[in-house]
């Protein structure tokens, strides 16, 4: 996406910062200066530790001990290099010798007046940050759902050996992660980066050096969880359970890497975006006159910010029993697996809906702008994600009701998790509440709202089963689980964010989303991801374990029903692929406001200035005044 | 005395919800979430007893019937918000201009936001008390059956299960239980987790390494049904299956008997 035909928001001249090192960074160097940090570290860990390439890594654990000690710190040597060499810590460097960046520094910094050149560099604008998020999403959605097609090639007919099963293990495993990362940040990445500060009139960030790292962090994380291809693969799937994931090889470690860096991300991300919102508002701008979709955007980051570090921990925990074998998680010395399964579900839960309220919240933002109806029962939507967040942090062992740790606890774990029915439904009445009676303006991000219900709707319902422990008795671990998250994260999340994206498109990028394109890209996903995940029900509900590489013959049909719909949907992923890099480069060119929305970021021009409003906005309603005589 | 006569000229609780009621919309509404309803209602009660594999167990039973009648029972919610977006969905306005003129300014509505809620709790009670009766049901069965449980010892390992009957003093890789006689598994693995699953029985459980973990069920039906495992355990996990066998108890004592008589071990 290096096409991008941004202009400057003011044609003034490029400050000059007494040419400083400041104007020579940006990804190149950071990239150098990763490599040479990272082979310093192996070379000096070589000796001592040995290298991936010298020991016989397999299911000798003794042998492949030490040599993770090598990989992990040239992993981490690579991300902390990379952040050098782009210039992430010349900021706090100049603090701590007492001397300051300058304001021409600072505006330097921001991007000012450069161009293309900035989406490259160490830039503070939020607006940049917003596009690199966006364009990482759609490269990792891109790579994860390419992961998905490969997964289901090889389940399309029984017996298939398209895919050998190592190969398959580490697929399943590095499809789940990355996926999961893309999803974590898909709404609030783009969307809470570029549109949000607008939204409430902020003029940036509250901490918008932390803003670029939280992106630039992120960044080193892929490589990391790419190299894990050369290192032998995930074989662990992404729940990594240990023990299986201590006698992984060597692999395993970028898993453990990419997941301690992106907490760190996603930390750093989370305490900016709170901070913004609750301290950056416009005059006028009151608690319940907060679009919704910040709303949504802040509780969503807001639950990462105490669910990630426990993965954090997770992960830090498990790299030490493969590199000094303390045995947190291996029986055999005292440890417990189940340790590791609490501490993973204890991010895991809070985790999905980390993913979804963002998604949700943008059709909310979405929905009454093309209904011309006022959201309905604001009220109702708070309460909705505020019970969802808070009940989620009290459910994380209903992914371990089989798992024999504390069966006494599966009871109140049912009750916490059935409630949650109870806010999730306040969501849905929200809603529809806003369709009733209402005349909606077709557009793209309408039709995300329609899909989310259906989508949301099967994936809820299926849910209320495998939260009663009987039930689960019978689909825990099976293929029905696979389809019912994959309706919620996907079905949901995913399309709030394909809807977002087409709201926002013409904010973003100047330009308005092809119509028609998308239009054929919506049904082709949509249709194509029914037919995929009602045969992975199918399958689920005959007793097809998830995770397998093959299968037996009786669940052919549903295998293959769920293999036609997924190349439907990566069709339809293709062709909005073109939609989105067509209309960016050569789109009709969009209006200001071509929604009639009543938002923020709806008032200012394309492209957004610098500081985003000429002057401060003052806001005196809330969003949602449309509708007539209001009774 | 103003304020009285206002009064009288609103129309009553009843007049107002006779007019909603006789409003298009409404009725359409109404109609297409009788249709929603039904449609849910039919899937729940055809899909699953098809998709399932054969019910072996009274557990197995429990689990199918929660699938069928939890769908069934939220088959209005799903009604009514399909409905209500079916019948948006049907008024929709198309075009390049957003619609002339705006919807009713419906902010909130009360009652609507009470009963929800409301009805929403009340769904989630029934579910909670269905799942805690049936969870009660399977542990009193356990406990009036334990005394002449027959204990199998069921080992996972790296890629496959071995059983253990110690009271009978057979191991085997094959898993023969007598029909109507409660069964105790007592899991364990030999080295990463896995998870015991014989499918149509309806329970299961992880293997994981020094703790023991326990599922119980009762096989009621004769006939052959899968053992497979359900966590991820490595390379060969997709293979990681057997079959196992319900059988007449004559059957299985000759089965038992013959396995003894080749040394205590059946392969």
């Amino acid at each position: 996406m290096t096409t991008l035909s941004h202009k400057p928001a003011s044609a003034r001249p490029i400050p000059n910062p007494e040419r400083s090192l400041i104007t020579r960074l940006n990804m190149g160097s950071g990239t150098v200066v990763g490599i040479l940090f990272a082979v310093i570290t192996y070379y000096l860990l070589r000796h001592h530790f040995g290298s991936p390439w010298r020991v016989n890594h397999g299911m000798d654990m003794t042998n492949t001990h030490f040599v993770n000690v090598t990989i992990l710190c040239t992993m981490f040597a690579w991300s902390f290099g990379f952040l050098v060499g782009i210039g992430a810590l010349i900021g706090p460097f100049r603090w701590l010798i007492g001397k300051d960046l300058t304001a021409e520094e600072q505006l330097y910094l921001a991007g000012d007046g450069q161009g293309i050149k900035r989406y490259f560099k160490y830039c503070t604008d939020h607006k940049v940050v917003g596009i690199q998020y966006l364009v990482g999403v759609m490269a990792m959605l891109g790579v994860g759902g390419t992961m998905a097609m490969m997964i289901r090639t090889n389940l399309a007919t029984p017996g298939s050996h398209f895919i050998a099963p190592i190969i398959y293990n580490s697929l399943v495993g590095l499809h789940g992660i990355t996926m999961i990362i893309a999803m974590i940040i898909v709404s609030t990445g783009p969307f809470g980066n570029y549109i949000m500060p607008i939204m409430i009139g902020a003029a940036d960030m509250a901490f918008p050096r932390l803003n670029a790292l939280s992106w630039w962090v992120l960044f080193t994380a892929i490589p990391v969880l790419c190299s894990a291809w050369f290192l032998g693969g995930i074989p662990t799937g992404w729940t990594a359970y240990a023990p299986l994931s201590d006698q992984a090889g060597p692999g395993m470690n970028a898993f453990l890497a990419t997941i301690i860096i992106f907490a760190v991300s996603t930390a750093v991300a989370g305490m900016n975006i709170t901070t913004t919102v609750v301290a950056m508002r416009a005059k006028g701008m009151k608690w319940n006159r907060v679009p919704i979709f910040v709303v949504g955007a802040t509780i969503s980051v807001a639950l990462a910010i105490p669910a990630f570090p426990t993965f954090m921990v997770a992960m830090i925990q498990t790299g030490l029993d493969r590199t000094i074998s303390t045995g947190f998680y291996d029986a055999n010395v005292g440890g417990s697996g189940w340790l590791y399964a609490n501490l993973f579900w204890i991010m895991g839960h809070p985790e999905v809906y980390v993913i979804l309220i963002p998604g949700v919240a943008a059709l909310m933002e979405i929905a009454p702008v093309f209904v011309r109806k006022p959201l309905f029962s604001y009220g109702a939507a708070i309460a909705g994600f505020a019970g969802i967040a808070g009940l989620s942090v009290l459910v994380w062992a209903h992914h371990m009701y089989m798992s024999g740790w504390m069966p006494s606890l599966n009871g109140p774990f049912m009750i916490t998790t059935e409630f949650i029915s109870v806010p999730t439904g306040l969501l849905f009445l929200v809603l529809v509440g806003t369709l009733w009676r209402g005349k909606p303006w077709m557009k793209m991000p309408m039709l995300s709202v329609y899909a989310f219900i259906w989508d949301f709707l099967i994936g809820g319902i299926t849910g209320i089963y495998l939260s009663d422990v009987p039930a689960d008795n019978y689909l825990h671990g099976s293929m029905f689980v696979t389809a019912h998250f994959h309706y919620t994260l996907m079905g949901a999340a995913l399309t709030g964010a394909i809807g977002a994206l087409a709201f926002w498109f013409p904010k973003m990028t100047g330009r308005m989303l092809n119509d028609r394109a998308s239009y054929i890209s919506f049904w082709l996903i949509q249709i194509g991801f029914n037919v995929l995940f009602l045969g992975m029900f199918m399958a689920g509900a005959a007793g097809q374990p998830r995770r397998v590489a093959d299968y037996a013959q009786a669940f052919a049909h549903a295998n293959l029903i769920s293999t036609i719909g997924a190349y439907s949907v990566g069709l339809g992923m293709i062709v909005l692929l073109w939609a989105i890099i067509h209309s960016w480069r050569s789109g009709i060119i969009a209006p200001m406001n071509p929604w009639g929305s009543k938002t923020l970021e709806w008032t200012v021009p394309y492209p957004v200035p610098l500081v985003n409003f000429d002057e401060p906005p003052v806001v005196t309603s809330d969003p949602y005044n449309y509708g007539r005589s209001a009774k | 005395m103003a304020h009285h006569d206002d009064q009288d000229l609103l129309p009553t609780p009843g007049q107002r919800v006779g007019t909603f009621l006789k409003r298009k919309d409404v009725s359409q509404t109404f109609v297409l979430g009788i249709f929603f309803t039904a449609v849910f209602v039919v899937l729940g009660l055809w899909v699953y007893p098809h998709w399932m594999p054969n019910v072996m167990s009274k557990e197995m039973q429990g689990n199918e019937d929660i699938m069928i009648w939890f769908t069934v029972i939220s088959a209005p919610i799903a009604g009514v918000v399909l409905a209500i977006a079916m019948e948006s969905f049907i008024n929709m306005h198309r075009g390049d201009t957003p619609p002339p003129e705006d919807g009713p300014g419906i902010k909130t509505h009360g009652p609507v936001v009470v009963i929800w809620s409301a009805v929403s709790v009340l769904f989630t009670i029934v579910a909670i008390v269905w799942g805690i009766t049936e969870m009660n049901t399977w542990s009193s069965d356990a406990l009036a059956g334990s005394n002449n449980a027959l204990v199998v010892d069921v080992t996972g390992s790296q890629w496959n299960w071995s059983f253990n009957y110690p009271a009978q003093g057979i191991t085997s890789h094959e898993l023969n239980l007598p029909i109507n006689q409660p069964v105790e598994f007592r899991v364990i693995s030999a080295d990463v987790n896995h998870s015991f699953w014989p499918v149509q029985l309806g329970v299961k459980v992880d293997a994981n390494r020094l703790s023991t973990t326990i599922a119980r069920t009762t096989p009621d039906k004769l006939g052959v049904f899968d053992v497979k495992c359900a966590e991820l355990c490595g390379l060969n996990h997709a293979y990681m299956e057997t079959s196992g066998h319900v059988e007449s108890v004559a059957d299985f004592n000759s089965w038992v008997s013959q396995a003894k008589a080749t040394g205590g071990t059946q392969q």
